[in-house]
C-alpha cells in the first residue's frame, strides 16, 4: 500500500479506542500491510469540542494524502482494498444508504427521518474518503462551521436534533458542496451492514442476544450468513471480548 | 443422460396428491416430453400412468391449515430429502404435485448448466397478495428458496443439498430456533433455503432459476377454461370481483381448487 494512503479511525473515549483497535485488526486480518491511523483524543488538531463536533478535525488530523475514515465500532468481514480505486477519482466520497445482514439494502427509515423530512441525501459518515485538497478542505471547513452554528441550521430544518449528529451535517454539507461531487452513483459506493433493530427486524436493540455471531478469522458471520465489507456492530460491549 | 421428473404424492384426509400426480404427468409429458416417477405410499390405480412407481411410507406428517380447505390437514411433506437417493434419473426435475405444467418453459431449467437450481422468488398471479413474508422466513427474513421446483444432475453438489436438507430436517428444533422461525411446522422451502446458504459458504449466493415462481394463492378461485388456460377469479382490496387467464405454469398453493378441477 501506498504510504500517502491510509485508514483514519477517531476513537475519542476508552470504548472507542476499544472499537477501534478491534476494526484496525479485522483490517489487518485481511490487509497486514495497511496504514491505519487510531486517531484519539490527546491527537485531536485543535482539542476535544463536545459531542461529534470533533470530526471537522480528521482533515488536517490524517496524515495521509488519501484517507478512508472509519467509524470506530465496525468489523471488516472481507477484503476492502477495492475502495481506493473507486474512490481514486474523487476529491470526496461519503458512503450512502446501509445494508441488513443477508446484503440487502435497508429499508426502515426509522432512523432517518429526519434525511426524509429535510430531503437530505441519506449519508452514513461510517466510510469516508477524501484526498487532501480543495475540495475536501470547503467539505471539512463546512462541516466545522455547521457544527458551530447548529442553532442556525436548526432553524432552516424541519423536525431538527438538538445535537447535530455527524451523519446530519454531512448531510447538509453534501447539499452545500453538490451531493455529486461527494458521492459516487448509488449501487457503486460501498455501504455498511447496519446492525440496528429496525433495519435488521430485532426484537432487542442489542442483536447480539438474539442472533448468533460467528468470527471465522478471517471474517464474520452473523446468523450463519458471511458478511461483507464492513459492519456496523454498534453493540460497543462487543470490543470488549 | 436420462432425465425425468420426480413427484411426491402422499395423500391425507383431504387432498388426493397421487390424482394430481397423474394429472400432472400427462401434462408433464405433453409438454416436457419427459417420464415421470411418483413416489406414494398408494397402491396405484389402474387407470393412472406413471414411468415408474416408487414406493415409500410418509414420515410423520405435520397438521396445517390451508384456507382453502374447511379443517386442519395432515401434511407429509417430509419425504422430500430423499429425492436425490430416490430418482431413477441421473438429471431429475422435482415438482410439487400441485405445480401446473401449462407450457414448456421449464425445458429451459433442463438445459441449465448448474447441478441445482430452484426458484429464489415466488410471486402472486393475481398481484394482489404481497409476497415479501412468504419469500422469506424467520423472523429475521432468511431470504428463501422454494422447493416446489428442483432441478438437479447427479453431483457431490447435488448430493450435498440434500444431505444437508436431512441434516436440518434431523435437527429441526436447533434451525427453528437459530433461525426463528415463526411457524413451527418444518417445510422443505426452510431447509433447502439453509442448505443452499450452508452448502455456498454461507454466502446466500446460489444460481437460481431465472424467473419467478408464479403463484396461486388458496384465497383465488382456479377454473380451467381449456386444455392449457385457466381462469383465476379473485377480489380486489375494495372486494371487486376481477378475473385474469393464464396459459402459463404455476403453483396453486390452493389444494381443494386445483384438486375439483382435477376431479371434474
Amino acid at each position: 500500500m501506498p504510504t500517502n494512503q491510509g485508514y483514519l479511525i477517531p476513537a475519542i473515549g476508552d470504548i472507542y479506542v476499544k472499537c477501534a483497535n478491534k476494526l484496525a485488526d479485522s483490517i489487518r486480518q485481511w490487509h497486514p500491510e495497511v496504514n491505519i491511523t487510531i486517531l484519539t483524543e490527546d491527537m485531536l488538531p485543535y482539542g476535544k469540542f463536545s459531542g461529534f463536533a470533533n470530526d471537522w478535525q480528521c482533515y488536517d488530523a490524517s496524515p495521509y494524502e488519501q484517507t478512508i475514515k472509519l467509524e470506530a465500532d465496525m468489523l471488516c468481514a472481507s477484503p476492502i482494498d477495492h475502495y481506493w480505486n473507486l474512490f481514486a477519482n474523487r476529491e470526496v466520497v461519503i458512503s450512502k444508504g446501509c445494508r441488513d445482514f443477508y446484503d440487502k439494502p435497508g429499508k426502515s427509515r426509522y432512523y432517518r427521518k429526519i434525511f426524509d423530512n429535510n430531503n437530505l441525501p441519506d449519508m452514513y459518515n461510517a466510510i469516508t474518503y477524501w484526498q487532501k485538497g480543495d475540495t475536501a478542505k470547503e467539505f471539512f471547513q463546512l462541516v466545522k462551521n455547521i457544527f458551530e452554528k447548529w442553532e442556525d441550521y436548526k432553524s432552516i430544518l424541519k423536525f431538527p436534533d438538538p445535537i447535530p449528529t455527524t451523519d446530519v451535517v454531512y448531510g447538509i454539507a453534501a447539499v452545500i458542496l453538490g451531493e455529486e461531487n461527494v458521492t459516487l452513483p448509488d449501487n457503486l459506493a460501498p455501504t455498511i451492514v447496519h446492525m440496528k433493530k429496525h433495519i435488521i427486524g430485532t426484537i432487542d436493540e442489542d442483536w447480539t442476544k438474539e442472533l448468533i455471531l460467528e468470527y471465522t478469522d478471517p471474517g464474520i458471520r452473523i446468523n450463519t450468513v458471511a458478511q461483507w465489507g464492513l459492519v456496523h456492530y454498534h453493540i460497543k460491549e462487543l470490543a470488549n471480548e | 443422460m436420462t432425465s425425468g421428473v420426480l413427484i411426491f404424492a402422499f395423500n391425507n384426509e383431504h387432498i388426493d396428491y397421487l390424482a394430481m400426480a397423474n394429472w400432472s404427468a400427462k401434462n408433464i409429458r405433453r409438454h416436457l416430453q419427459l417420464p415421470v416417477a411418483v413416489v406414494t405410499d398408494q397402491i396405484v390405480p389402474t387407470d393412472y400412468y406413471f414411468e415408474q412407481v416408487i414406493p415409500a411410507k410418509p414420515y410423520n406428517g405435520d397438521i396445517r391449515k390451508f384456507a382453502d380447505q374447511e379443517n386442519n390437514v395432515t401434511w407429509y411433506n417430509g419425504n422430500r430429502i430423499d429425492a436425490y437417493k430416490l430418482s431413477p434419473w441421473a438429471q431429475t426435475l422435482v415438482l410439487d404435485a400441485d405445480y401446473v405444467v401449462a407450457s414448456n418453459e421449464l425445458k429451459k431449467v433442463i438445459v441449465m448448466k448448474e447441478n441445482f437450481v430452484a426458484h429464489k422468488t415466488a410471486y402472486d398471479v393475481v398481484n394482489q397478495d404481497n409476497f415479501d413474508e412468504l419469500n422469506n422466513f424467520g423472523h429475521y427474513n432468511m431470504p428463501m428458496w422454494w422447493a416446489t421446483v428442483m432441478m438437479f444432475r447427479r453431483s457431490s453438489e447435488a448430493k450435498l443439498i440434500f444431505d444437508s436438507m436431512s441434516m436440518i430436517k434431523n435437527n429441526w428444533q436447533h434451525y427453528k430456533d437459530l433461525y426463528n422461525a415463526i411457524h413451527p411446522t418444518y417445510r422443505n422451502d426452510f431447509a433447502l433455503s439453509i442448505a443452499l446458504n450452508t452448502v455456498n459458504g454461507h454466502t446466500l449466493n446460489h444460481t437460481s432459476i431465472p424467473w419467478g415462481l408464479a403463484s396461486l394463492t388458496p384465497a383465488h378461485k382456479l377454473s380451467q377454461i381449456s386444455e392449457d388456460n385457466y381462469r383465476i377469479d379473485f377480489l380486489t382490496p375494495d372486494r371487486k370481483p376481477r378475473y385474469i387467464t393464464l396459459s402459463q405454469d404455476f403453483h396453486a398453493m390452493g389444494k381443494k381448487h386445483l384438486g375439483d378441477l382435477i376431479a371434474n
